[in-house]
């Protein structure tokens, strides 16, 4: 594609004023070539809008340059149908961090005026794969969350696949006594909905139900996934042994990797394909459906009771859980189980399971809610009763503080603090003792029935349930706590599984209302995604994105670097061991293009001989005139709006230093580095998000991956006969903008005690 | 080994709270805002909050052995800064109520006194014992200038209205009770404290008598009343009310005294005197009229700062304020030179004055035994000693 640039510097901000305008254009037009430059105050302005319109329809400009304000504002107002845009950061990250009318100020302009046209220049014109057009839905699982996603999106006129594994819908919910109410004043607890949702699923034409089903697999990708359905039987037992076992053997083999990493490449890779079974037998009856998107609102199981031996459950029959305190509601008046007799008093301990791997499945608001409620219970039927309600943490958010606040005043509902210590039999009475008390020392009470919290085990955690035919496994990745999600905080509906979002207590312990309110977001997610999809857009964190990862496959050489970083599973594998891209899978965060060795791997608008080329066009002074150059890669998700604040807040740091955005520090290339080395660039820092166990990372563990190929750098360094601290890696979170300028001083501080880069003029 | 408590919670008891005006109670989270809000609280185990937590649990034991809730002054600090509207103030109130009533000898008429319903019994013994004082007398208002006492009941040698000696017999009886009432109750009082000591100091023990020169050194100026600065002027009123009662009290004693027993007759009976008992008793009545004054305007029309008054707020403040008033009434309808409606001022004066002494261990009047006992205990004990300052002690540091 031929691109005529036409470049619009903005002179106003005070851009104007701090920089020499004149010799910046002189850079566009004479040395990068650029047949339209021009510059105006404020080309956001309506009228000035006017101009880049006339020049479009004019002079035939197809690509623009906006040299001005952060690209992070006015994305609209310069959006052209059928113009890249690309914007240069003269305000933020130039004029309102470094001093006006200053020589390196100037020249920190001008590197990225050359930057900016390089990289444009390296646009490729790609269209976008649209192939994949399939808008229905499947839902997994027949409970509160997924009959509600059905008929949410069955009402937005989706066609909606639903799976339920028990012979009738309603799963949990239709087991509970009561629910909340959603409605104002918050204070009490209803007959449970769930019937209504269940006949509503029923009437509802565009919804087909499968009861007494299960997933089989899913195979193919968002916009065409492939799903077979069958009835459920004894093969799910064999299913999740073998899935079991697969798991086994991919863990034993990382554990071998970590413990032997210099082991030999073909070594690794001749273990990689034994694990394939044999051919499944396809002639079970099954139905088979396409759909564009799933949502997997598998829900929960209680926690194995014997994590409670030690509070006597399973020694004395009146110790149960919280579950089965639901069916004895049910009948009324609250019996014992040893003996019959109506119950008193009731103590609820809402964490009764301190020591579990995982506290956040074992404690939660839920927790607390159902102990509140269950409290209630007893309460209705038994005036003369008495409910203890032992917590750790009392936790009701939103309007669920209304209905703490009702069963606050309740004079028969005790609440405080406690951990158990002991649970003993005396006789007619359980006898609970407990520490840590609001009463600041250990207490005792006597009770009736003794009911404990059940921890909410996601059903991912026994067995895949999706069941993917995907290269990278059949299960969906799950975080530190056992849940199915990549980056919640920012996009709690997306799991590392693209156009599969979970919803629902398999997402985390959430109670009935909170379910139907998340079934809602994850169906609308469900649908956009497919929408997306048949338009070729990438879905969250980069939504709408139109590029997709192309790979010169010819000069592959089959290392599988790329399938196996990849955080989202978007690469199958080919017979001959190259990869097979899903693109539809695909969040498009290019880290594959990081992994791969052989720089085969390039978006439209992202690619290894982009960045370099950006990196080649830094003017570096030689080294008699004691101004470094150093390239600072940042993750454009956090780092970047970290940089900008740090200009909002007119801090300043070196003028030595030139960004270059990564669509995230995972794609970073080892090239790169060579590119900046031996162009006589002195030093170069990588900042990304944070990563880890609660990593801030968009894609999960690109920040991780690449702190891990800095770790390998020194090599390269070596053969450079350059120091390796001539590289360092960083991490921020978004709102650590202050701490901008110290990293930066303190790595220049270090290159300071090096000679300069031998490598400048060359 | 820690302290380990069984916890039977009396859920009668925290009903009954909450219907002696602690309605709020369980509303308490325990985020100790009070206990910090609270100027007068001592460092160790501070009060409200630990009283809060005792409230909702129903420990009844607990709580009627807390000398803490007599520490209380109820500035309403911890009432107004209460993030939940718990309003510990009140808890605390009516935690003293509950004191008074448990600890009643005899017991019966803590609930004649405490409970609205016997309102009508309550009232009605003192106006009866006083109309059969009147009718006694002779059943009329005699003629001439006014003149309170007669020292006969034969109309030919009556000299006065009412009938003296009667009048001396039945009031000293009923002080007497009164009293003895009230020492019976305290006695009981701190037996309990000393038995049981629910907030688990052990201090160095201090002599009964030593404690209680202690506090009296405190009480008397209203030292720590005055540290509730939020709500001073409740500390003004009661200082007025305080020390007019007791000008009341002493200008009584005295002319009882010089009547009785030197037989000395009042410098003046008609007219604004100028002889120094004359002008204490007149400075001390309109201290207490206007200190009881502020504080019923204050329940009447500033809840927020005052407290919800409850019934037994209520029958406390209408007696004694009632006494007050009346007194100073019948002063001055007397000097303004009515008969008729001074000798009725006065009939209801003395039914008034009956009342508040026979029902003093029984009302809120008795605050003024069991705070001065509550204080003179913690005191014997060392309860407010600031605690020992931890050495080195390095705050943490967020990460």
């Amino acid at each position: 594609m031929d691109l005529k640039i036409g470049v619009y510097i903005d002179t106003g901000y005070g851009i104007g004023e701090a920089l020499d305008i004149e010799s910046l254009s002189k850079v566009a037009t004479k040395e990068m070539k650029v047949p339209i430059c021009r510059a105006e105050a404020y080309w956001s302005d309506p009228d000035k809008l006017e101009i880049i319109k006339s020049d479009i329809a004019n002079e035939g400009v197809n690509a623009i340059i906006i040299a001005g304000p952060s690209p992070r504002v006015f994305q609209e107002a310069f959006r052209f149908d059928g113009i890249i845009t690309e914007r240069i950061n003269l305000r933020e990250q130039v004029i309102w961090s470094h001093p006006a009318n200053d020589e390196d100020t100037q020249m920190l302009a001008e590197d990225y005026m050359r930057m900016g046209v390089t990289k444009l220049n390296k646009y490729e014109d790609r269209a976008p794969f649209d192939e994949a057009s399939e808008k229905s839905i499947l839902v997994i699982g027949g409970g509160i969350t997924g009959m509600t996603a059905a008929l949410e999106a069955a009402r937005a006129g989706t066609q909606v696949y639903l799976v339920e594994k028990e012979p009738q819908l309603g799963g949990w919910a239709a087991k509970y006594h009561k629910v909340f109410t959603g409605r104002a004043p918050y204070d009490s607890i209803v007959d449970s909905p769930v019937q209504d949702k269940i006949a509503a699923v029923k009437a509802t034409s565009n919804i087909k139900v499968f009861t007494g089903h299960r997933v089989y697999s899913i195979a193919g990708s968002p916009g065409m996934f492939d799903v077979i359905i069958r009835e459920d039987g004894p093969w799910i037992d064999r299913l999740v042994r073998e899935q079991n076992e697969w798991l086994e053997a991919k863990k034993a083999k990382e554990q071998i990797g970590q413990e032997d990493e210099q082991k030999p490449k073909a070594a690794a890779a001749a273990e990689t394909p034994a694990e394939e079974e044999a051919p499944e037998p396809t002639d079970f009856p099954h139905e088979k459906v396409r759909v564009g998107a799933v949502v997997l609102a598998a829900g929960w199981r209680p926690e194995d009771a014997s994590a409670f031996a030690d509070l006597g459950y399973g020694e004395y029959p009146d110790v149960i859980t919280s579950v089965e305190l639901e069916e004895l509601a049910k009948n009324g008046k609250i019996k014992r189980p040893s003996d019959g007799k109506e119950v008193n008093t009731i103590a609820f301990i809402d964490t009764p399971n301190q020591k579990a791997d995982h506290p956040l499945l074992f404690s939660s608001s839920v927790a607390s809610l159902v102990a509140l409620k269950q409290a209630h219970y007893l309460r209705q039927t038994n005036p003369e009763s008495r409910a203890y309600i032992f917590y750790e943490n009392m936790r009701t958010p939103g309007q669920y503080e209304k209905f703490y606040q009702a069963m606050q005043d309740d004079p028969g509902v005790f609440l405080s603090k406690g951990t158990p210590v002991g649970v003993s039999n005396g006789g007619s009475a359980l006898t609970i003792e407990l520490k840590d008390t609001l009463l600041g020392e250990h207490m005792k009470v006597k009770v009736d029935l003794l009911v404990l919290s059940t921890g909410m085990v996601p059903a991912t955690k026994d067995s895949a349930i999706v069941n993917l035919k995907y290269r990278q496994g059949p299960f969906m990745p799950e975080n530190v706590y056992g849940f199915n999600d990549s980056h919640f905080i920012c996009f709690p509906y997306e799991t590392q599984r693209t156009g599969i979002y979970t919803a629902g207590c398999v997402k985390n312990p959430m109670d009935f209302l909170t379910c139907e309110m998340d079934a809602t977001g994850a169906a609308l997610k469900a649908i956009q995604c497919a929408e997306l999809t048949a338009q070729g857009r990438a879905v969250a964190p980069r939504a709408g994105d139109e590029s997709f990862p192309q790979i010169f496959l010819q000069r592959c050489t089959q290392c599988k670097r790329c399938t196996e970083e990849c955080p989202f599973g978007a690469y199958d594998e080919k017979p001959d061991g190259t990869p097979l891209p899903n693109p539809t899978r695909c969040r498009r965060c290019a880290i594959c293009m990081g992994s791969c060795p052989e720089r085969l791997i390039s978006f439209r608008d992202h690619s290894v001989d982009m960045i370099g080329s950006m990196v080649k066009i830094i003017d570096v002074p030689d080294e008699y005139s004691e101004k470094p150059r150093v390239v600072v890669f940042i993750c454009e998700n956090d780092a970047y709006p970290v940089v900008d604040m740090a200009g909002m807040n007119r801090l300043e740091y070196s003028p030595h230093v030139r960004f270059i955005p990564l669509r995230c520090l995972g794609n970073i290339n080892m090239v790169w580095i060579a590119d900046a080395l031996s162009k006589g660039i002195d030093g170069i820092m990588l900042i990304g998000c944070k990563y880890g166990d609660d990593y801030q990372c968009h894609f999960v563990k690109g920040s991780e991956l690449a702190e891990y190929r800095m770790s390998k750098i020194s090599e390269t360094l070596q053969r450079l006969a350059l120091e390796p601290d001539r590289i360092s890696v960083h991490q921020l979170a978004i709102d650590e903008f202050n701490k901008l300028p110290k990293i930066i001083g303190e790595f220049m501080e270090r290159l300071s005690e090096f000679e300069p880069n031998p490598y400048k003029g060359f | 080994m820690p302290n380990v408590t069984v916890a039977e919670p009396d859920l009668q008891f925290t009903k009954d709270l909450i219907a002696a005006g602690a309605d709020d109670l369980k509303k308490c989270y325990q985020c100790a805002t009070c206990s910090v809000a609270c100027k007068i609280a001592p460092d160790n185990g501070p009060f409200p909050r630990k009283e809060m937590i005792w409230a909702q649990w129903g420990l009844k034991d607990r709580l009627l052995n807390d000398p803490d809730v007599w520490l209380c002054h109820q500035c309403n600090d911890c009432s107004t800064e209460c993030p939940r509207g718990a309003n510990p103030g009140e808890v605390l109130k009516a935690v003293r109520k509950m004191n008074i009533q448990a600890n009643s000898w005899p017991s019966f008429l803590g609930n004649l006194v405490g409970t609205p319903a016997m309102f009508i019994l309550a009232a009605g013994i003192p106006i009866a014992v006083v109309l059969f004082i009147v009718y006694v007398s002779g059943w009329s208002f005699p003629s001439g200038p006014v003149h309170y006492s007669s020292h006969s009941i034969n109309p030919a040698t009556r000299d006065g209205f009412i009938y003296l000696p009667l009048l001396q017999v039945i009031f000293t009886l009923a002080l007497l009770f009164g009293v003895v009432s009230l020492v019976m109750s305290l006695r009981s009082y701190w037996n309990q404290l000393e038995s049981s000591n629910p907030i688990g100091i052990k201090g160095p023990g201090k002599g009964f008598v030593s404690s209680l020169i202690e506090s009296l050194q405190e009480i008397l100026p209203h030292s720590t009343f005055k540290e509730c600065e939020a709500n001073n002027i409740r500390y003004a009123a009661h200082m007025l009310a305080f020390w007019g009662m007791i000008g009341l009290f002493v200008t009584t004693a005295i002319v009882a005294f010089n009547y009785d027993i030197l037989g000395l007759k009042p410098p003046s009976q008609n007219g604004p005197g100028t002889v120094p008992i004359k002008i204490l008793g007149n400075a001390s009545a309109i201290a207490f009229v206007l200190g009881l004054g502020i504080m019923t305007i204050r329940r009447l029309t500033n809840p927020e700062q005052a407290g919800n008054s409850s019934y037994f707020d209520w029958f406390f403040l209408f007696t004694i304020f009632g006494a007050g008033a009346t007194g100073l009434l019948t002063e001055l309808s007397r000097w303004s030179g009515f008969i008729a409606p001074t000798y009725t001022l006065y009939v209801i004066h003395l039914m008034f004055v009956l009342a508040l002494l026979l029902y003093l261990p029984f009302s809120k009047f008795a605050h003024l035994g069991y705070r001065t006992v509550a204080i003179a205990w913690s005191k014997s004990v060392g309860r407010s000693r600031p605690l020992p300052v931890v050495p080195n002690y390095v705050p943490p540091t967020s990460e």
